[in-house]
């Protein structure tokens, strides 16, 4: 890695993830953009493929593949379509808590049927009072027998409409907020758990969001993760694994830009010729450029740092905000260079700038990633 | 049922292409390898008779030079082929076709088998010589241009159709036999995730190429002494235009006047 070359194991993923991005996603991201539509057929493909449960172990009938791996994958897929992208790779995200927290009899009975067949699972933190506050959660796990019964509402849950099961995180008593969070396995097929309808979202449309209520949940204590008290740490932990690929799915979005408004100001002839000869389209490709290369590095060292076992928040958090402002401003310039043809629903450029907004905000906003880079920075300090 | 699958890395469809110093061949540098269309569809008609015909083998198997014979046989493997098959060449083998059957007869003659697959013809030369040559070389049938291959155990037969202008044909072939492909019934098939990973840790078999006879003398005249590009294409014309019937009269002028295809 110190050399930045991939091996010929990763060219060969990376080229798949392309071949599919390219041949079943792009062709469609328009379509589903504007319909909004939840292309499943692409999604069982991604699954039939491997693409969906990247960061479940071999042991469980998934890729388990390395964080650096992930990032190639989920870069190539994003350039096709980010919406579908975060689809596709949310699965990760809410399997993730039963890998750090889960007993080795939940990881067996919980992970092998994600890998044997097509099922969606949701990640379920966020709540309608706040998503930024976790340790504020008020979806309340109230002590019945020797297990729980839990109630309350989570909001922009990804896949959340389609999933068969739910990770949730829920609070013996909000007094004690973050210590009194835990992180249950929920099936959608429990009594009492109701998905609500499909958001009308601003980008990311071939993607579904929405929220889930629970009412009278019954959880047996079988299906907790972790020691009562232990679900704050392990929402934290599973945000610190798939930080890193929210910053490769980012620059996904910002190379795409990038080669439409290269190859359009190539095209493009104002006053006699090509807008790429004039020196102000130059200085905007050359900063895209720099930004993207500047966001792949720092997703791939984040990620082999986390592949070294090392503890991977701060480099996450950089990453992740790095690559998500620079995806915004990529794709801001990417319409700049296409003029008036950019504002176009017909261009793609537009939607790429409505998806990378996204990357700004979910799996912890850059103002958050901020708090927390500029924490573990002045640790160093003190 | 054993099958061997013959396979030819060729430039990928979006690499770009340009003639070498010496003007007689593809300058190599750069491009990136790839199973040409054909190739793909014999591996997928290869897989698709494994899976229907019970503790089949089916082996992939190139003959050309490093690193991108690995590489094409690396994606076989992948594919879910059961083994491969490589016979080494050097990178500036002469583009003679003798040459190319006197190594896949080798390899035919190294790996027994049922049927001998290949595309109809490669994607780059397009010469479509090779699989008749090798039956001949093999002294088996053979038959180019097939369609949706089944292998009849019981009976020892393969049969497939063939369609032309003039209609279609349906074959039998005793086997073994050597067969150019044109499609397989159904799309090539994606490699799957896991099956890449675990591609990477298979063996692949090599002959070395001392291990080939003699080669065949090579005339002038088989030998290819040009290779240039098609010329890039010229004569587009936009027609400008403010309305529609302003186009459409415009264009009528250009196809009557200049283009002259109607009176
Ligand atoms: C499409 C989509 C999909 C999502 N998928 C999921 C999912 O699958 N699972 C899930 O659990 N969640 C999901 N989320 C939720 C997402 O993670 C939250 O929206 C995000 O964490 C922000 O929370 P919030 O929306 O409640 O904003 P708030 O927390 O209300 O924040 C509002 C604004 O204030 C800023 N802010 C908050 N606190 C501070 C502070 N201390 N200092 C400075 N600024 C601050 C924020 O950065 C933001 O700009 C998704 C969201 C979207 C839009």
């Amino acid at each position: 890695m110190p050399d930045f070359s991939l091996t010929e194991e990763q060219s060969s993923l990376r080229e798949m993830a392309r071949k599919f991005a390219r041949t079943e996603m792009a062709p469609k991201a328009a379509e589903c953009d504007r319909t909004p539509r939840f292309p499943e057929e692409v999604y069982r493909k991604a699954w039939e493929l491997g693409l969906m449960n990247l960061n479940v172990p071999a042991e469980y009938g998934g890729s388990g593949l390395s964080a650096l791996d992930q990032c190639l994958i989920v870069e190539e897929l994003a350039y096709g379509c980010a919406g579908m992208t975060t689809s596709i790779i949310a699965n990760c995200l809410a399997l993730e808590p039963i890998l750090l927290g889960g007993t080795e009899e939940q990881k067996r009975r919980f992970l092998p049927p994600f890998c044997a067949e097509y099922h969606l699972a949701s990640f379920c933190l966020t709540e309608p009072a706040g998503g930024s506050d976790a340790g504020a959660i008020s979806t309340r796990a109230k002590r019945h027998g020797d297990g729980y019964r839990l109630t309350g509402e989570k909001c922009f849950i990804t896949n959340a409409p389609h999933a068969s099961l739910y990770t949730v995180f829920a609070t013996v008593d909000p007094e004690l907020r973050h210590k009194g969070i835990s992180a249950f396995v929920v099936p959608r097929s429990a009594p009492g758990v109701t998905p609500g309808k499909d958001e009308e979202k601003m980008g990311h449309r071939a993607s579904s969001t929405s929220t889930v209520r629970f009412e009278e949940v019954e959880v047996p204590p079988s299906d907790r993760l972790g020691a009562e008290g232990d679900g704050f740490p392990i929402a934290m932990r599973t945000l610190d694994q798939t930080r890193t690929p929210i910053g490769a799915l980012a620059t996904g979005i910002a190379q795409a830009a990038l080669d439409h408004a290269a190859a359009y100001s190539l095209k493009r002839h104002t006053f006699g010729k090509p807008i790429s000869e004039h020196q102000a389209i130059q200085v905007k490709l050359a900063d895209m450029a720099t930004r993207v290369q500047a966001s792949r590095l720092l997703t791939w060292s984040a990620a082999a740092r986390i592949d070294r076992g090392e503890p991977g928040t701060l480099d996450s958090s950089i990453a992740k905000t790095f690559a998500s402002d620079a995806a915004f401003a990529v794709a801001d310039d990417a319409i700049q260079i296409h003029g008036g043809y950019g504002y176009m629903k017909e261009y793609p450029v537009e939607k790429l700038l409505r998806d990378a907004k996204l990357t700004q905000i979910y799996e912890g906003s850059n103002e958050i990633q901020r708090i927390v880079i500029a924490r573990e920075l002045l640790k160093r300090y003190a | 049922m054993r099958i061997v699958v013959f396979v030819k890395p060729v430039p990928e469809a979006e690499t770009r292409l340009r003639p070498s110093a010496d003007g007689a061949r593809l300058d190599t540098d750069g491009v990136k390898w790839v199973l040409s269309g054909y190739d793909e569809s014999a591996i997928e008609q290869a897989l698709l008779l494994k899976e229907a015909n019970a503790g089949s083998e089916v082996r992939a198997v190139t003959y050309g030079p490093s690193p991108r014979s690995e590489e094409v046989l690396r994606a076989c493997l992948a594919l879910g082929c059961t083994s491969a098959g490589w016979v080494e060449a050097p990178a500036d083998l002469p583009p003679d076709v003798r040459l190319k059957v006197r190594a896949l007869r080798q390899a035919a003659v190294r790996w027994p088998a049922d049927l001998y697959l290949l595309g109809q013809q490669s994607l780059d030369t397009e010469s479509g010589l090779l699989p008749l040559a090798l039956a001949m070389a093999l002294g088996v049938p053979g038959a180019n241009g097939a369609l949706d291959l089944a292998f009849d155990a019981a009976r020892n037969e393969l049969s497939f159709e063939r369609s032309s202008e003039a209609g279609v044909e349906e074959w039998r072939l005793p086997s073994p036999s050597v067969i150019g492909l044109k499609q397989a019934k159904n799309d090539p098939r994606s490699a799957k995730l896991q099956n890449i990973l675990k591609s990477r840790k298979m063996p692949i078999d090599r002959i070395p190429a001392v291990e080939l006879p003699a080669a065949p003398e090579v005339t002038g005249n088989a030998n290819r002494f040009r290779f240039e590009l098609p010329p890039p294409r010229t004569g587009a014309r936009l027609i400008e235009y403010a309305a529609p019937d302003e186009a459409a009269e415009k264009l009528v002028r250009v196809l009557r006047e200049e283009a002259k295809v109607f009176p």
